[in-house]
C-alpha cells in the first residue's frame, strides 16, 4: 500500500495495493495506439465520418484489420472491466462480495468479447 | 461500545468525497467519471453495431441519423471523455510507476493543454466532415 505514497488522493485500490493495477496501466497504454488507429481508420479518414454498410464489410474482410479490431475489442474490454472493478472495490466490499464482483465482471467481459468476435465474423462473412 | 469505531465508514466511495481536494484529487474524480461514461459508451457502441447484421438499409439509415446534431453533440462529449481519460491516464501511469512524481501537477496542466488542442481539432473535424 505504500508503493505509491505520492498518490495521497487516490483510494487504496489504486495505490499499488492491487496486482491488477499494472494490467490496467498496460492495457491503457495499448489503447492509446489501438483506439487512435480505430478512430482514424473508421472515422477520421472516412468521407462523412462513418463507413457505409458495404464499406464496413470490405474493411473487416481484410485479415489484418479483423485481427486488429479483435485485439482492440479484447484490450478495451479488459481495461473497462478492471476500471469498473476498481471503482466497486473502493466501496469496501467483503472478500465474498469481492469474489462475486470479480466473477460477474469476468463473465460480462467474456460475453462482450465473444459477442464482438461473433459480430465481426458475421459482418465480414457478408462480403 | 461505539459501533462507529468498529465498522469502517463505507457509505460512499472515497473518490467521490470532494472535501479538501487538490487538483490531483479532482483529476482523479474526473478520470473515473469519464471512465464510467466510456464504459457506458462501449456497451451502447457494441449493441448498435448489431445493426450491421440486419442488412444494408438498417445500417445506412442509422449512419444518416448519427450525423444529425444531437448525435454530434454526444460525439463531442465522447471526444472530451476519451481525450481527458487518455491524457490523464498517461499521467497516472507514469506517476504510478514512479516517473515524474515531483512534476505531476505540471504534467497534468501540460497534458491538459495538449488535450485542449486535440479536443478543438477533433471537434472541428467532427462538425465539418459530417456536413
Amino acid at each position: 500500500m505504500s508503493r505509491q505514497p505520492w498518490l495521497e488522493d487516490a483510494p487504496p485500490a489504486y495505490r499499488g495495493g492491487d496486482r491488477w493495477w499494472l494490467v490496467q496501466a498496460i492495457t491503457g497504454i495499448l489503447l492509446l495506439v489501438l483506439l487512435a488507429v480505430h478512430l482514424i481508420a473508421n472515422h477520421f479518414i472516412v468521407e462523412g465520418g462513418l463507413r457505409t454498410y458495404q464499406d464496413v464489410v470490405a474493411y473487416l474482410s481484410h485479415p489484418f484489420v479483423f485481427v486488429w479490431e479483435i485485439v482492440f475489442l479484447i484490450v478495451v474490454t479488459v481495461h473497462a472491466a478492471l476500471g469498473v472493478r476498481s471503482i466497486l472495490l473502493d466501496l469496501g466490499p467483503s472478500p465474498r462480495v469481492e469474489r462475486i464482483i470479480n466473477g460477474v465482471l469476468t463473465l460480462l467481459a467474456a460475453a462482450a468479447i465473444s459477442y464482438g468476435i461473433w459480430l465481426s465474423w458475421v459482418i465480414r462473412s457478408q462480403g | 461500545m461505539n459501533r462507529g469505531e468498529l465498522v469502517p465508514r463505507r457509505r460512499w466511495p472515497a473518490w467521490f468525497d470532494v472535501r479538501g481536494r487538490h487538483v490531483s484529487g479532482w483529476a482523479f474524480i474526473l478520470n473515473r467519471l469519464t471512465g464510467l461514461g466510456l464504459v457506458l459508451y462501449l456497451i451502447i457502441h457494441l449493441w448498435v453495431l448489431r445493426l450491421l447484421t440486419q442488412g444494408e438499409a438498417r445500417w445506412n439509415a442509422f449512419i444518416a441519423l448519427a450525423k444529425t446534431p444531437p448525435f454530434l453533440v454526444l460525439d463531442t462529449i465522447l471526444f472530451f471523455g476519451i481525450i481527458y481519460h487518455a491524457l490523464n491516464g498517461i499521467r497516472l501511469t507514469l506517476v504510478g510507476l514512479g516517473i515524474g512524481v515531483s512534476a505531476h501537477k505540471r504534467m497534468f496542466w501540460v497534458l491538459m493543454g495538449i488535450g485542449l488542442v486535440l479536443f478543438v481539432l477533433s471537434t472541428w473535424g467532427l462538425w465539418t466532415m459530417t456536413k
